[in-house]
Parts: C-alpha cells; structure tokens; sequence
C-alpha cells in the first residue's frame, strides 16, 4: 500500500515536472484505447453463438465449442503449418538480408554510390502492396516477365501462381525485394552510432576489414539485431494477410491459405461464421503472445538483451 | 496529371515522415520512464501489434502511400479503400453491436410535412449502369419514380467485386440502411431480426403486388416461406424468356473446317481437336473465371451436366442428391482430365479473370465459351467482327451424352429469381417503402421499369412499346445493355416484373434471338432437377452453411486438382470419402426435409 502510494507520488511529481511530455502522449494512449483496447470487448463472441439480433450480450455461450471445432477442423493442420512455414521462411530469408545490406552498404566508401545504392533499395517499400501485388501477377502470368525469362533459358511457359509449389518461393523473394532497404535503415543507423574510435584502434593492431566487421561492427548492433529478432518472432503467426489475399487463388490454396485469409474468408468474404473466425483469430493471438514473451525470456538468457 | 501525382507523393511521404518522427519521440519517452505503470502501455502496445514500432510507421506510411498510388485507376483505389474499411470495421464491429453509437444510418430523420420521404436502399451496382452513371438514383426511371411515389430514394452501393464482404460486415455491424436487394437467404435475416415480415404490409399497401400472387398462385407458393411469411418485394420472370446464357461456338470456324455444331460429348471432343489442330486456338473451350474466383466457372458444369448431375445439390426423382460424390461426377472428371491432356480445355482455365476472359475471347483465342445472351453476345460479337469481318457465334444446345438425350440442366430460372427487396428492422417509414415498391407491379411502374420514358426511350407503334434510337442506336455510342442501364432497370434484376416485350428488342442480333429460341428449348425439364426456393430455419441455415463452405472449398480444389492431373482420377473414392466426413448427408438431409415443406406448402 505504502509502495503504491509513494509510486503514485513519483509520478504526480514527474507529471508536474513533464508535463509536456505527458500531454503530447496523450494522443497516442488514447488511440490505443479506442481503437484497440475498447474492441477487444468484441473477443467475447468466440465463446458465444454470436447473433447479431441478439447482439453481443443477448447472444447463446457455448464455452469453447469453436476452438473446438477449429482443431477438428479438415484445414486447421494445413493452415497452421501454411503460416508458420511462409513466417519461417520470411525469418529465416528475410531477416538476415537487410543485416547483410546494410553490413555491405557500410563498407561502401564512395559517398554517391552508396546513397544511390541506398534508394534505389528502398524505393519497392513505397509503393503500395496493391500495385505491388499487380506487377507480380502480371509478371508470373503466362506471357509475363518471368516466363519469357524462363523461356529465354529454355524452360517451359506455366502459369506460376497457379502451382502450390511456386507459391512460398514468390511470396518470400517479393517480400525480401520489397522490405530489404527499408529494413536496413535501422541498422544503418545503429552502425552509425558505434565508435569510430575503435576501428582506428584496430586499424592500428592491423586487423582486415573482415576482422573489423566481425569483431567490432557486428557486436555493435547485435543488440538492435535482437531487438528486431524478438519483435519478428512475436509477430511470427500472423503473415501478411493483404499480399496473400492479392496474389492467392482457390488453386494455391494448398500451400498458400494462411489462419489470417482463413479468417477472412470464413468471417466476410465467403460465409459469416462471425464467432467461428473470432476464435480463430483469438487462437493466433494467443500464439503470438505466448512467442514473444517466449522470445524475450530467451534472448534475455541468451545475450542479456530484453524488450521488456 | 503527373505533377498533381508528384505533389500528392511529396505530402504524404512528408506526414509519413511527421508520424515517424513522432513515433520515434514516443519510443524514446519510453526509454526515458522508469516507471512500470507507465511502460505498461508501450508493452502492449508492442504486443498488440506484433511488437514492430517500425510496423506501425510501416503500416502508417504504407497507408497513406497507398492513396497515391491507386489514383492510378478507380478499381485499385476501390480495393483498397474496400480492406481498410473492412479492417476497420472489423475492428469496430463490437462496439457497433454494442448499439451504443448506432447512430443514424444514412438515411435522414423523420419526413418533414409533406415532402418526399427519404428511404435508402442497399444495392449493388450493375456494370453496365456504372459504365455511365456513378449511382443508380441518376436512373432515369428512378427519377421519374422518385416523383411518382412521393419518395427520396437514396441508393447505397458496396464496391465492385466486395458485395458479399461488405453485406457481411454490413450485417455485423448492424447499421442497416432502410430496404435492401439481396439474393439471400431470407428466413436467417428474419429470425436474426434484421429484415421484418411483410405479409400485412403487402396486404395494405402493396395492391398490384398482391393481386399478382393471387393471380398466381405457383409464384406465391415460390415467395412465401414454409410458414407463409413474405419477406421480400420480389423481382419476377412471369414471360417465357427464363433462359440467359449457355455455351457459345464460332460458327465462322465450324464452317471453314466443314464441322457440324456439336450436341453431344463426343462431337464435342471432335469438333475442340479440330479447333486445336486446324485452327491451333490456344484454349479450344474456355471457363474458368467469372464470378469471382469460382474455378468451376459457368462452363465447366455444363459438360458436367451433360452427365446428369450438377455441382451442387439437385433433385433426383424427387430426392435431394448431391453431385460431386455421384459416380457420374467421376466419368466426367475422367473426360476432362483427358481433354486437359489433350490440350482442348484452356489450361489457365484457374486462374483467369474477367479481363483475361475476355482478352481470350476477343484475340480469338477461344473458340466455344460460356455468356450471357444479352451482354455477353451483345458486346463480343460486334468487337470480333471489328477485327475479323468473318467472325460469328452461334449459341449451341446444352450438351447431352448420347444422340437425341434432352438436357436437364438449362440454368431456367424460376418465377421467382430469389432476389428482391426487403426492409430492415431500422426502416421508420414500412409503409411509404412498400407503396414505392409496389408501383413497379403497377401497369404505369411496370413499363417505367422495362422500357423507360415514352418519347424518350420508347414510342408505342400499335400497342407495342418499341425503344428509340437511344437505346438501340445510341448516339453516345453505348451499347444496348449500356443504354439501358443509364435509363431504366430491365437488364438486371430489380423489384418488379420481366417483360418478353423488352427480351425482344433486346436481343438485336440474330444469333441473340436464335440462341434465346434454342436455350428455352429444353428448359421445362430444368424444373424436375432443380431445386426450388425452399427455406431453412435458422439452425438448419447454420449446419448447412458451415458443412457446405468446407465442402464447396474442398470440391472446387480437388476439382482442378483432378483435371490438372496432380491427383490421380483413382483417388476419386477418397474425395467422396472425405466430403462424407465434412458430413454432407446432414446437408442433403436439412435440404430434403425442406423440400419436403416447400412440396407441403
């Protein structure tokens, strides 16, 4: 009671003391709140039979009968595993690649070449998924960009994105494309915030450029490397619904349904099985969270950085 | 153009940039408080959305970009807006439900005095009216109507291509607007307390309506639900044209390769090699596609058809059957396997659209394909022979087995098409909308609907209502349909009654108006295979639809599976295996059983 009161105190004078700081937050916390705190209100009809004459309240509970019927379901192993592998696939692809880049960009000594370099890289990240999903459609279709290359090499002209097994490859190689420079940035910046001093050091002890990499540059944003490592794994269930949405068909269904389209499908665009898909999405939160937390006690064992 | 482009970039990359800096601002606050209260809130705020700050700028930056981008073309933008607003919603939906900002729904308050009442009317868009028009109350005949019933109609469209997602999320949400025109099912809308009963309504208001179903008791029978409900102000097919499509051939090549029309699936066969072989067509017989992303499409069930069965449930000597795990349905899967092999089916036929359906058609690279009699006929035939002097379709006989077989399946609509307008639980004036509704079973609404403003659209030239050269030759250049569309609602279904009168002129070419003689054919036998418009109760809605989505996912993948070869026609047994296990004797059971009361009724 003591401690809560004397924390209290704390804040009031901290409060008095930044006040600024606090009222520009304001928004912000208030954003949260709407828009998504107060819905979560909504979570209640996974375990309801939700109808909407009856509304939220009105509605029948029937306990955990949509979980249920979600792991019995014939497409629950297909989804789950259609998620974690294009997530995998995306970490274990796409992580490592904008810490190469920017790794790369950082041995770059011509000022010019390494901007240029820098924005042609970035650039896909501004354009908008919806066109970006367009071009590879376009692209992957059979007269497209990728089949006359394929046919300059000899191979046969298909309709790509109507092979399940083409689809994981071109979901991943899109997104690395699009996300490599954007992502980079950050690690740019936190190359930019180690010392030079050290690499004059080990300039002096005549240590390579490879050495200096691995010994002084890598150390230096392992800790940024971590940060985004737990956040990615955090998010690790919940893959890049529009994209999916844009570039799949009933065709790929096989390899490219993921729980977020699933829900999708099942909640609006095909039938509206409402409480169904809220339990669905419930059960991925859920996932989620459990992979954060999990992520961040590990990498706090691990290297002694943490989120939280 | 390109500088208003430039600029719009600039300003929505520079607030990108001003969010981002004022998320990097909350980020170090964060670091800065020491206090656990206070980082609770950044903590979930991390794990609500996934974690990433840098998503959040992503997300927000990718938004606002987003807009920029689409002012490339309307559909994108469409798109777009469609998802957020989806996603949004979703979002929102519980505290909508809730009811605690219900609000006002877009229709204004109460009338005031006497001047027109407002009502609004969920709808979606017909193409060929949002060629020309951006709403439907710039109809013409909605005009007039507007002044004819007293009443402020005020039409709100979902976005094209998203009807079914923004009814759903319409529906959730419970913002309802006064009357809407759905295709649904009507009985689940009512129990929900979305839509109400009409009966007593009609009875009081609606005369011309009323005097029709009693005139007709084979309709009312198809209107009323097992307990005599009425829920909708229907759109009717009265005349003899029940027909609008089926399986178009061009005639052009059939006579340049000495080949007759094919009637069953064997000259079929031929008659696609030799489109291969001579004419080295890239899909000899195109499907797929339209609607929306149904990899069956139209087509293919006709050849499926000619088998017997159809793809979805159906009545077999009075019983409720279910197609795909007939064993017909696999001599049909191994015919098309072959005719895949073979080359003669358009191996894209899964991954076409709209816009490649017609490119193939329009590049003649196809050479039979399924359409519409009106629309589809009436737009190919004319841009063919723009390029190709030579070109023709002629329309061909739903296809049978053996020689002299009559088809089943013609795609003969009932009486009742199933569709029409009902009225919410939120409609304040019940009474206003059903009289405005009624006017079109009127004799002065019901040639207002089908052939639009004496003098303008149509003159009478003895007794018989013929339609101006601004529908048949329109100045602007429109084609029929277009020209109708902009001025009257007969081309598409809306409350009211079909007249042939306007199917007759409609039909301009020849090849439209034999192939609307050759589809009605055989379409009576259609009513001893397909079902009628039974209704299910609320729980029976429920089960059927939660089996039928699994099945209908699972049918429609192991159908291309089958004909692309990847899973082997011998597996056949283990798709009828696993569609019993999605426990599709329940479905065709709840089917039966009403069936059985619509028969009672």
């Amino acid at each position: 009671m003591k401690e809560l009161s004397n924390k209290l105190s704390l804040l009031w004078l901290n409060y008095k003391k930044n006040k600024a700081i606090y009222w520009m937050a304001l928004p912000v916390v208030l954003y949260f709140l709407v828009f998504k705190y107060l819905p979560m209100y909504g979570v209640i009809i996974a375990f309801k039979d939700y109808s909407v004459g009856k509304g939220i309240w009105g509605s029948d509970w029937v306990g955990l009968q949509h979980f249920r019927d979600f792991f019995q379901s014939y497409y629950f192993w297909r989804i789950l595993k259609n998620t974690l592998l294009l997530s995998f696939y995306q970490l274990l692809f796409g992580f490592p690649a904008p810490i190469l880049l920017a790794l790369l960009l950082n041995e770059l000594r011509h000022e010019i070449f390494k901007r240029t370099v820098q924005t042609i890289s970035y650039i896909p990240h501004f354009i908008s998924i919806v066109v970006i999903c367009g071009m590879i459609v376009d692209f992957s279709s059979r007269d497209g960009l990728f089949n006359t290359i394929i046919g300059y090499f000899g191979g046969q002209s298909s309709a790509l994105l109507s092979d399940p097994a083409n689809f994981r490859t071109i979901y991943t190689a899109s997104s690395i494309w699009q996300e490599l420079g954007f992502s980079s940035i950050i690690y740019l910046a936190a190359l930019s915030g180690i010392n030079p001093e050290l690499y004059d050091a080990a300039n002096v002890d005549g240590a390579s450029r490879l050495r200096q990499v691995w010994h002084i540059t890598l150390p230096g944003i392992i800790p940024m490397i971590m940060i985004l490592l737990i956040l990615r794994i955090g998010g690790l269930m919940e893959i890049g619904f529009e994209k999916i949405i844009l570039l799949y068909n009933p065709n790929v269904y096989d390899t490219a349904d993921v729980i977020s389209t699933f829900v999708y499908r099942k909640g609006i665009s095909e039938s509206a099985e409402f409480s169904y898909t809220t339990a669905v999405g419930l059960f991925q939160s859920v996932i989620n969270f459990t992979l954060l937390i999990g992520a961040n006690r590990l990498s706090k064992a691990i290297s002694n950085t943490k989120l939280f | 153009m390109f500088l208003q482009t430039f600029i719009t970039y600039l300003l929505t990359v520079q607030s990108g940039y001003m969010i981002l800096i004022s998320c990097i601002h909350v980020q170090i606050l964060r670091r800065a408080w020491k206090y656990q209260i206070l980082d609770m809130s950044a903590r979930m705020e991390d794990s609500q959305y996934s974690g990433q700050t840098v998503t959040l700028w992503r997300e927000m930056t990718g938004l606002l970009i987003r807009d920029t981008n689409s002012m490339g073309g309307r559909e994108v933008m469409k798109r777009s807006w469609r998802k957020r607003l989806t996603i949004g919603i979703c979002l929102m939906m519980s505290i909508a439900a809730l009811g605690g900002c219900s609000g006002d729904n877009g229709s204004a308050g109460e009338a005031g005095g006497d001047g027109p009442t407002p009502i609004s009317i969920w709808m979606s868009m017909n193409t060929n009216a949002s060629i020309t028009l951006k709403s439907m109350n710039e109809i013409t005949a909605i005009k007039e109507w507007e002044k004819k019933t007293i009443t402020k109609i005020e039409f709100q469209h979902p976005a094209v291509g998203a009807e079914t997602e923004q009814f759903n999320v319409m529906i959730a949400s419970n913002q309802l607007p006064d009357a809407m025109f759905v295709n649904g099912d009507y009985a689940k809308l009512f129990n929900d307390g979305i839509i109400i009963r009409l009966n007593d309504l009609i009875d009081e208001y609606a005369p011309n309506l009323k005097k029709i179903l009693d005139e007709n008791p084979e309709v009312a029978k198809q209107l009323k639900a097992d307990n005599g409900d009425i829920y909708a102000i229907p759109h009717l097919r009265l005349g003899e044209y029940k027909t609008f499509g089926g399986t178009f051939i061009r005639q052009d090549w059939l006579d340049e390769l000495k080949l007759e029309k094919p009637e069953t699936i064997e000259e079929w066969e031929t008659v696609l090699k030799a489109f291969k072989e001579k004419k080295g067509v890239a899909a000899p017989l195109l499907f797929g596609a339209p609607p929306k992303m149904s990899t069956m499409g139209p087509a293919a069930p006709t050849y499926l058809e000619a088998y017997g069965i159809t793809n979805n449930t159906f009545m077999k000597d009075g019983k409720v059957v279910y197609g795909p795990i007939e064993p017909e349905y696999k001599e049909f899967l191994t015919m098309f396997h072959r005719w895949y092999q073979e080359g003669l089916i358009d191996p894209d036929f899964a991954t076409n659209d709209q816009k490649t359906y017609d490119a193939k058609i329009l590049s003649s690279q196809a050479g039979a394909f399924f359409t519409f009699i009106g629309g589809g006929v009436g737009r190919y035939l004319p841009a063919l022979q723009e390029t190709d002097p030579n070109a023709n379709l002629t329309a061909t006989q739903y296809p049978v087995l053996n020689k002299g077989d009559e088809p089943l399946f013609t795609g003969r609509s009932w009486e009742w098409s199933s569709s029409g307008v009902v009225l919410t639980n939120s409609n304040k004036h019940p009474e206003e909308t059903v009289k405005a509704l009624d006017y079109f079973f009127s004799e002065e609404g019901h040639m207002l609907k089908n052939f639009g403003m004496e003098g303008l659209t149509y003159t009478m030239k003895d007794g018989y209502p013929t339609y101006t050269d601004e529908i048949l030759k329109n100045p602007d250049g429109l084609s029929v349909a277009q020209a109708m569309a902009k001025h009257f609602i007969a081309n598409y279904p809306f409350v009211g009654e079909d007249d042939d009168r306007y199917n007759e002129q409609y039909y301009q070419l020849q090849q439209q108006k034999d192939a609307a003689v050759l589809f009605s054919k055989y379409s009576e036998n259609t009513l001893k295979v397909g079902l009628p418009p039974t209704s299910l109760t609320t729980e029976e809605s429920t089960e059927y639809s939660k089996i039928m989505s699994d099945i209908g996912t699972y049918r429609d993948e192991m159908f291309v599976k089958f004909v692309i070869g990847v899973e082997p026609i011998e597996n056949f047994d283990k798709f009828v295996d696993q569609i019993n296990k999605f426990n599709v004797k329940r479905a065709i059971e709840i089917q039966q059983a009403a069936l059985d009361r619509y028969n009672a009724r």
